[in-house]
């Protein structure tokens, strides 16, 4: 830390730092109270009719609550769902698409292949721009950057013309080889700036200036699209924090785990699309990293679904063609696989006499029947219920409470089909919903070449600690580490990231000495490009400026990231840099081809800002038996048990139980099976080892 | 008995188990067929070599039925770490034509095989008379290149060098088949560790009886669709529009029996043997996967929960003549019989459809037509040769939602290839990738479109093939008043003075400055189009799927100014006769059965049975060549007796028995 920063910190000993993360049914605040070290959480319902609103409510309760004060909030980090929800829900501004006349509809075929490709029912998602609204432009670029059709600019006073009568709020303009040169596209923007001045107008350049021409333009369709929603929500909660005297300048997290400021997010908006996610997954690896832990698999289980991410030397893991709803994102992003298993998935028997479990769910409404919100249908959470499992405390902050009755209800109609008895087929539920979890961690781990047995498990979300400790033993995993709050990981991702900007350039040549100086040049460009941006986001700290490229061997048709070393361009070593492709190789794929011709598709830029050094308190360990609260009945697999329920609140460094146990809190509650030996570390996570 | 209740619980473990191999094999595989194309399988099987688990995600959709046990049962004395392979599609009946290589590995516990463990890769190239192995133009399995019969590969964890260096010396690309290969040895190791943790998990017994339960469950599933379809029998033929170079139509025949919880699917009736590599060898397994993809596909869009694997064949039985393309004999050519699958799959489509008419869609476009193109790099003076897009069509229109445009139903595997990566590495230019208006069989539901690609290339003597062109003289077919989708075309320099239309060439030769345009065909349509919403229409042409012209000629919908006219649409619609019959096949086809009668093929077909195998093709052939000015029955027998004078040869027919229609 450099004396500039150190400073700042003390300064700020007694400030308010805080963390939001506005989800689906919840919005979760994490807050830090730097002189003291406090650290207050809180849950909120969402108000989506006013997307904001339920963010003043949180603090105002905060200060109710917790003493907080919003004044003295010099940090306010906050991931919101208005980008996504736009997409899912498909509200977002009419837009046209302004393309090469000829390859009109490179949308609409994306890339062909369908998932469920076993049906004769398949199909692709309808694009975001309906094919009215796309307009082809006389004009051609060659892949090498060269022109060799000047853009039409009568067909594009046309375009202009005919998207505006059509109700078209603003343009995409994505021509092929704007990777290479992207002046076509800026000359047209121009043009239509000119012609339009009340359309706003994005070019696939200046979003995302990467190589394939659907990924290029579905990115900056997404980013059109979500726009005038992310814009004005951002306007208008500037406003209200300015009303309520809040120092800090709002910064918002993004897909790739990073941070960016209010004004960044209103014309950047494709970078915040999934940020609920990857700052769950930082926050995670933040926690990870406090506590010594090398390798995570994370599971973050909601009502419908369930996400995973692998935590891999402390660090996050990065990639691009996560969905959003129907649509790939090509941008770096924290990676996270999710499959459409949670708590409210919905048990059934088939005509076979086969017991399944989703893909249908109640979701949040109605919800589980023991939410008594209508559900009548068994779910995952039903079948924890009936197990004894659940239902001992308040959940969710009180917001829930759960009648174990309907719970039994419900199953019961299956154990009839089944003959078997109501906790039997419990018990099967939740086998299954772990199977079905197991499948998808297997591909995950499959496709990045890793044994599991070297993971630990961390359990986050209101449904992870449900269900983690069973996943774990049936993914063949020793332990199992559940962080103090479960419930606002992804809250405290925002709060302890970093700045991140990522840059790319499409270079797309053989790796040779001769290609070499472009390299370097690229480099220097975007490492200025990485410099200016994190100027923009007020950063005025060192930057650290990680050099990324994208290589493959000569026919291959995707690549990796290798990552270089600045040091390497400047002597112009190629054969380091061939090393490190080599050594890569070999270690994602297990063989590399010595004789191989490499080629370089993109050079990668991520500038980062390092955010505020934050620490929580920590206590020393007193080795004791937990003594729990009480003594419930829990039907573990075979029987009835009279298992132990704890109050984590009662657990202090040190304390040590076993398992089959619950253990409950305010906003989750733990399943530990039996063979289990749990005990707290010094940061208050709950430490689970399963015996051989 | 394995407890149902947790029948889910193993499936899931099989399924990731076959998923880890899948994922394992794509990621260490070397060629581009492997990785891009995902032209591969992998599989868990029983111990009678019956797969039990497949992938859903990655890989080839052919193989959830495939069957292991008379290759496995052709190598002997099989040891723990031993892996045997073979890519004859003679022996063993796994591989379907030389390219496609399968191995399988023995899981044991106590001594004794529980299971195996399998798969398939293609690779890119075999060796034999042609780069890749594969032609139309080749006419016995012997150009197709090497082939080894099933043997072992690997012994107790050794690979055998000597076989290696056999296909090494053979192939062209030796060092992308060896890699696949070891990379598919790793992808069944990690099947059989997997294998071995279920067996723990679930206990020797109870994993036997459990996959034995996945099977039936499959089975039971199956069966339950079957019973929903009513009981009878539904005869379908269809064409592929050229069976060799000598241009014939080659008919796929098909009569389907349902009865109660089983079906038979009796293929007599489709043309004999080709002298061409378009011939499927099934080796005349009554239940031989590649026979049974496309009710694969009506299965799992009938019910999307099914169980993908080989219980689901048990409820079917194919009849497949020997000696027909469907169960040629050896030395029959078979390197494109991909082309045939596919109309193998729109003949069981279209003997399904009629069956249960209301739950099925019409015909996909059916031409997943692969092209490559070899020119020079002018930069470099270097040859290139590089894959370009598929060209595919749309899919059929669905009972309740239009076809999917550009490709959908059996060809949703297939993947393109960026232009700007395509321009980038090869010196072609693109001029157009896009859906061509008016391909999709009008309906009250719309067939997919279809897809037009055309590109510029710069050096003289540019070859392209464009592999699996099919569907440009028998159009795909609509249902229940549908009309059936636009043909698929090759055409060089379309529109200007030096056009060429190639039909259904499937190679071209290019000059400097040659555009190539490739069509596919479109999906058919489904219902009335004049009972469809005039919106519907009026947005089709809004988008340009539609031409205003075709809007009133095929929906009756007329348009002013983008709107519909709606006073001029009531009177058009009002003066509109429905069609009637199930099919609507298009003039071309039409035609062709107005010469080419069910009796003159029936008659054809009793000429040819008479005959040894290896006439029947050439018999064929001199048949049709003299069927000008002929039809009918008669006009089979007359061309057939000046064949028998032209040729005193031919061996003497047995007396033809009288034709029962």
């Amino acid at each position: 830390m450099d004396g500039a920063v150190a400073a700042n910190e003390a300064r700020s000993k007694s400030d308010w730092k805080v963390g939001v993360d506005i989800g689906g049914t919840f919005i979760d605040f994490c807050a830090l109270e730097a002189r003291s070290g406090r650290v207050a959480s809180l849950k909120v319902l969402t108000t989506p009719e006013d997307p904001g609103a339920e963010l003043i409510t949180g603090l105002a309760l905060l200060a109710e609550r917790e003493g907080f004060d919003p004044t003295r909030m010099t940090r306010f980090v906050h991931g919101t769902t208005v980008g996504i929800n736009t997409i899912i829900q498909r509200k977002g501004a009419p837009l046209a698409l302004f393309t090469n006349a000829g390859f009109e509809d490179v949308i609409e075929l994306a890339r062909l292949r369908m998932p469920d490709m076993y049906s004769l029912f398949c199909s692709r998602p309808d694009p975001l721009i309906s094919r009215d609204m796309v307009f082809g432009i006389p004009v051609r670029m060659r892949p090498d950057g060269s022109e060799s059709q000047a853009p039409d600019m009568a067909a594009v006073t046309n375009a202009v013309t005919v998207a505006k009568a059509k109700g078209a709020q603003g343009i995409v303009v994505s021509f092929l080889h704007a990777w290479r040169n992207g002046a076509q596209e800026a000359a047209v923007k121009a043009a239509v700036t000119r012609l339009a001045p009340e359309l706003f107008v994005f070019t696939s350049a200046e979003v995302w200036p990467v190589i394939r021409e659907y990924e290029r333009s579905s990115t900056a369709i997404l980013n059109g699209y979500v726009h005038p929603r992310v814009s004005s929500y951002l306007t208008a909660l500037e406003e209200r924090l300015k009303g309520r005297q809040v120092p800090a300048r709002p910064m918002l997290t993004k897909s790739n785990g990073g941070l960016m400021n209010a004004a960044e997010g209103k014309r950047a908006c494709v970078n915040m699309l999934l940020s609920g996610t990857a700052s769950g997954v930082i926050g995670a690896s933040w926690l990870a990293r406090q506590a010594g832990e090398d390798k995570i698999l994370t599971l973050d289980i909601g009502g419908t679904s369930a996400d995973f991410a692998l935590i891999i030397g402390g660090e996050a893991q990065f990639g691009t063609g996560e969905l959003i709803g129907e649509f790939p994102l090509h941008i770096p992003s924290v990676s996270v696989s999710s499959i459409g298993v949670g708590g409210g998935s919905i048990a059934s028997v088939d005509a076979q006499g086969v017991l399944r479990v989703g893909p249908e769910s109640a979701g949040s409404t109605p919800g589980p029947s023991c939410y008594g919100r209508g559900g009548t249908q068994a779910t995952v959470t039903d079948a924890m219920v009936v197990c004894g499992w659940l239902g001992h405390s308040e959940m969710a902050y009180g917001q829930l409470t759960i009648d174990a009755g309907l719970a039994h209800r419900a199953v019961s109609e299956l154990a009839a089909r089944l003959g078997r008895t109501v906790e039997q087929t419990a018990q099967a539920i939740l086998d299954i919903a772990v199977s079905e979890m197991f499948v998808e961690v297997e591909k995950l781990a499959s496709r990045a070449g890793v044994d599991l047995r070297d993971f630990t498990l961390m359990p986050f979300g209101g449904g992870g600690p449900m269900l983690g400790a069973f996943l774990a033993r049936e993914l063949g995993m020793k332990r199992v580490i559940a962080p103090r709050r479960p419930g606002v990981v992804s809250a405290l991702g925002g709060l302890v990231a970093d700045l991140r900007g990522d840059f790319i350039r499409t270079i797309f040549s053989p790796l040779s000495a001769e290609s070499l100086p472009a390299v370097r040049e690229a480099f220097e460009t975007l490492a200025q490009e990485g410099r200016d941006w994190l100027a923009a986001q007020g950063h005025d700290a060192a930057a650290e400026l990680n050099l990324f490229c994208d290589m493959r061997y000569l026919g291959q048709s995707y690549e990796i990231e290798v990552v270089l070393s600045p040091e390497w361009l400047v002597k112009s070593d190629t054969a380091a840099i061939e090393q490190a492709f080599h050594r890569t190789h070999e270690q994602l794929y297990d063989f590399h081809d010595p004789r191989g011709a490499i080629e370089i598709v993109n050079v990668r830029l991520s500038a980062i800002g390092a955010g505020p050094v934050l620490s929580f308190p920590e206590a020393d360990e007193i080795n004791a038996p937990a003594s729990p609260a009480r003594r419930l009945p829990v039907y573990t697999g075979r029987t009835v048990e009279t298992v132990d329920l704890h109050d984590r609140g009662t657990l202090v460094p040190g304390s040590t139980f076993l398992g089959p146990a619950v253990v409950v809190q305010e906003d989750t509650t733990f399943a530990i099976p039996a063979g289990t030996q749990a005990r707290v570390d010094r940061h208050l996570n709950l430490l689970l080892t399963f015996a051989e | 008995m394995f407890d149902r209740t947790n029948l889910q619980v193993l499936a899931n473990h099989a399924r990731a188990a076959a998923e880890n191999m899948a994922h394992t094999l794509h990621r260490t595989a070397h060629s581009a067929f492997v990785k891009e194309t995902q032209d591969f399988t992998v599989m868990l099987m029983d111990r009678s070599g019956a797969t039990f688990a497949v992938p859903l995600e990655l890989g080839a959709t052919w193989f959830p039925g495939l069957s292991y046990h008379r290759a496995i049962a052709m190598v002997d004395d099989y040891r723990p770490g031993d892996v045997a392979f073979t890519n004859d599609p003679y022996s063993g009946h796994v591989a379907t034509h030389a390219p496609d290589t399968h191995l399988w590995k023995p899981v044991f516990i106590d001594g004794e095989i529980v299971a195996w463990t399998g798969g398939h890769i293609h690779n890119t190239d075999m060796g034999g008379a042609v780069p890749a192995s594969i032609s139309r133009a080749l006419t016995e399995i012997h150009q197709e290149g090497i082939r080894f019969p099933p043997v072992k590969l690997v012994s107790e964890g050794v690979f055998d060098e000597m076989i290696l260096r056999i296909m090494s010396t053979n192939v062209r690309k030796p060092d992308l088949n060896i890699g696949d290969i070891k990379a598919l040895v790793g992808a069944l190791n990690t099947g059989e560790r997997k294998i071995l943790a279920m067996v723990k998990k679930f206990g020797k017994t109870g994993f036997i009886e459990g996959v034995a339960a996945l099977l039936d469950h499959a089975e039971a599933q199956a069966r339950e669709v079957l019973r929903s379809m009513p009981d009878g029998t539904w005869e379908f033929a269809d064409y592929a529009d050229e069976d060799s170079v000598e241009a014939n139509p080659c008919r796929l025949k098909l009569t389907l029996t349902i009865k109660g919880d089983e079906a038979v699917l009796d293929f007599t009736g489709s043309d004999p043997q080709l002298g061409s590599s378009l011939n499927v060898p099934s080796g005349g397994d009554p239940r031989h996967t590649v026979l049974l993809v496309g009710v694969y596909y009506v299965l799992y869009t009938l019910n999307p929960k099914i169980m993908l694997n080989s219980g689901l064949t048990r409820p079917f039985t194919c009849i497949t003549p020997q000696g027909s393309v469907l169960n040629p004999v050896h030395p029959a050519a078979v390197g494109m019989r991909s082309l045939t699958c596919a109309r193998l799959r729109s003949v069981i489509f279209g003997a399904f459809s009629q069956a249960v008419p209301e739950r099925l869609p019409a015909a996909p476009a059916g031409n997943n037509c692969i092209v490559n193109v070899m020119t020079t790099d002018e930069r470099t003076s270097r040859s290139v040769i590089a894959a370009v897009n598929p060209v595919v069509g749309g899919g059929g229109a669905m009972p309740h939602r239009d076809g999917t445009n550009g490709s959908g139903a059996d060809a949703a595997y297939l993947k393109n290839t960026p232009i700007e990566i395509t321009e980038t590495e090869t010196p072609v230019e693109f001029v157009k990738y896009g859906l061509a208006r008016d391909s999709g069989g009008a309906g009250r539901w719309r067939g997919g479109l279809a897809t037009e690609m055309a590109f510029r290339v710069f050096a003289p003597d540019s070859r392209i093939t464009a592999r699996n062109r099919d569907r440009s003289f028998f159009r795909p077919w609509g249902v229940l008043g549908g009309k059936a989708a636009g043909l698929s075309d090759m055409v060089v320099n379309p529109g200007t003075g030096h056009e060429r239309r190639l039909g259904n060439i499937d190679t071209a030769v290019l000059q400097p400055g040659d555009v190539l345009e490739i069509r596919s065909a479109g999906g058919g349509g489904r219902g009335d189009p004049f009972q469809r919403e005039p919106w519907r229409v009026a947005e089709d042409v809004r988008r340009g799927y539609l031409s205003p012209t075709a809007a009133e000629r095929d929906y009756g919908v007329v348009l002013r100014d983008g709107a519909v006219d709606e006073q001029a649409t009531d009177q058009l619609r009002a003066r509109h006769n429905p069609s009637a019959g199930h099919f609507h096949f298009g003039p071309e086809r039409d035609g062709y059965e107005a010469q080419w009668t069910p009796a003159a093929y029936y008659r054809l077909h009793v000429i040819l049975d008479a005959l040894p195998i290896h006439w029947r093709f050439f018999v064929k052939t001199e048949i049709f060549r003299r069927m000008k000015g002929r039809s009918g029955a008669d006009g089979v027998q007359a061309a057939f007796d000046a064949v028998c004078e032209r040729f005193p040869e031919l061996p003497r027919p047995r007396p033809v028995r009288e034709a029962a229609e």
